[in-house]
């Protein structure tokens, strides 16, 4: 795949939904660990909310249509904080895409540099804080690099989901800032973020998706 | 815990039900009591919106009435209300002239807040806020910004709610409001804790013979934990740090609030008045306005916090505006 156009946008979402749907588990474990537990059920059930709100809309609705309409319904699901801020994700990358019709890299780019600057805004994060954020940002970083060197989709997609992994196992050195996590302190040393690994999900699930 | 409870789980549910039925001045919108507004929103005037916990009342949803508020988002019990219940009341307020949002300065009401302006930008409506940050305990000059917002964001309700009758425009009222959050200071005092409904149990212990001045109004650590002085000692402790926020000199005009925090009678806080309004006679500045009693409380927690705003030609009169809420009314002064 090239390019994302709305009609894909749809199977994306389709895609991360039953990717956090199998995913449900091992996140609620991961969570436990030094938060509250409720991370697989907010993922699982904000993005179960947003297929069914895109795939209702139809891809007629138009790519950022359909983007806002996810962050708008995901905000709405799942009051808590990674809900939260997953939906301002949405909604910021939507707006960075407004009046494009198909995501290539350098589009893709910036969504992911919106997505990423409105969770740190929203979430008051800076890097190295052990947040999503610490996923996010490098997978920007690598994108804007791929769009400045002319590279097709898939493979700049690919690259980043090499810098996510290696940026999720990096926040294992890193002590929690944000969150029930943060009053962990020093035992957060050693643990991957639980917020991280959504960010790593979200962009491997989209890698495999442009590839497949 | 000795409470006038059904289920605990059931608190503030039962509250709001409480509510509607004794005020039909408010109602709430999307079938969620959790979403209060005005009855009859005035046409064309600026919307006001707070929200924030509940186990604070009248704080937050008692000002919403006539010429104060038009809408609450109301929490569980020290809870932030969620994003979707602000964008709900945003949207039934607005009548197209925009809405601002005042509320206290604290993470999860930030974070759901912020994103309530995000779904409402979505839909056209423009929300500005203003952020309550008055408790000069919770943080040093030079990082007001993490300061909490307590009983001192009346002011603020007061000032934009006036602002926003007088027909101004949603950057006026903002400017207005915002004026009022910088020139108002608070102090508390706690002598007993307070115990959320759901737990069951007092949320932290202040010895018989013990107060906390600076303590928030959900028990966070104040300045310092002291053998409890005599009243005058008290309020020349908490007036001293006031003052150097806030000076007064001769002629310059103050509003005063002593807030009971839930579990203190009426007349220790008239005990507290007397010296407040002596130590401001001393330094021949005037107290114009005083109101005295429950403004924000923190359940069943005996102390009290004193709020000052510096008055000007600017702020006197919305201050003065005559406001009718369920829980507080005024006659123009």
């Amino acid at each position: 795949m090239d390019a994302i156009r709305a009609d894909d946008l749809i199977g994306l979402f389709q895609s991360w939904r039953d990717m956090f749907a199998a995913q449900r588990e091992f996140l609620i474990a991961l969570d436990g660990k030094v938060g509250d537990s409720d991370l697989g059920i907010t993922m699982s059930k904000s993005f179960a909310a947003a297929y069914d709100t895109v795939a209702a809309e139809g891809a007629a609705a138009g790519l950022t249509k359909l983007l806002r309409s996810a962050g708008a319904i995901m905000a709405k699901t799942a009051p808590s904080t990674m809900g939260t801020l997953t939906a301002t994700g949405f909604l910021r990358g939507a707006k960075a895409l407004e009046g494009k019709d198909v995501i290539g890299t350098a589009e893709m780019a910036a969504f992911w540099r919106a997505y990423a600057t409105g969770i740190a805004e929203r979430g008051k994060a800076k890097l190295g804080d052990k947040t999503i954020l610490d996923v996010l940002d490098p997978v920007a970083g690598v994108l804007e690099a791929q769009a400045a060197s002319g590279a097709a989709l898939a493979p700049a997609m690919k690259a980043a989901a090499v810098a996510a992994d290696a940026a999720l196992e990096a926040t294992k050195t890193m002590v929690a800032q944000h969150g029930k996590a943060a009053a962990f302190q020093e035992k957060t040393v050693g643990l991957q973020d639980a917020g991280a690994t959504v960010g790593v999900l979200l962009v491997t699930t989209m890698s495999e998706f442009v590839a497949g | 815990m000795k409470k006038f409870l059904n289920d605990p789980a059931n608190f503030v549910d039962e509250m709001l039900e409480g509510i509607y039925r004794a005020h039909s001045q408010v109602t709430y919108v999307n079938d969620d009591k959790r979403c209060l507004v005005v009855a009859k929103p005035k046409a064309g005037k600026v919307g006001i919106a707070t929200g924030g916990g509940s186990g604070h009342l009248p704080l937050f949803l008692g000002y919403v009435g006539d010429n104060m508020l038009d809408g609450c988002a109301v929490g569980g019990v020290f809870q932030s209300p969620s994003a979707d219940q602000m964008h709900e009341v945003t949207k039934y307020i607005d009548q197209g002239a925009g809405v601002l949002y005042i509320y206290g300065n604290y993470t999860g009401d930030i974070i759901n807040f912020d994103m309530a302006a995000e779904l409402a930008d979505i839909d056209g409506i423009t929300v500005k806020q203003v952020i309550g940050n008055d408790d000069i305990a919770s943080s040093v000059v030079g990082e007001e910004h993490k300061r909490r917002g307590v009983a001192g964001i009346f002011f603020v309700y007061k000032a934009a709610g006036a602002a926003a009758a007088n027909g101004l425009s949603l950057d006026e009222v903002t400017r207005l409001a915002d004026k009022a959050r910088a020139n108002v200071r608070t102090i508390g005092v706690a002598l007993s804790s307070c115990v959320v409904p759901e737990i069951g149990h007092a949320t932290f212990s202040v010895g018989e013979d013990e107060m906390e001045i600076g303590m928030g109004i959900h028990g966070e650590p104040g300045i310092g934990r002291t053998k409890l002085a005599p009243a005058d000692d008290v309020v020349d402790q908490m007036m001293a740090r006031v003052f150097a926020e806030l000076p007064a000199g001769e002629g310059d005009e103050f509003a005063v609030l002593v807030n009971g925090l839930g579990g203190t009678p009426k007349e220790e806080l008239y005990i507290l008045f007397r010296r407040v309004s002596q130590l401001f006679e001393a330094k021949g500045s005037k107290v114009k306005y005083v109101w005295i009693g429950e403004f924000a409380t923190a359940m069943e927690m005996a102390g009290a916090s004193i709020s000052v705003l510096k008055l000007d030609a600017e702020l006197d009169p919305l201050i003065a505006a005559a406001v009718n809420t369920p829980f507080f009314a005024h006659y123009k002064a």
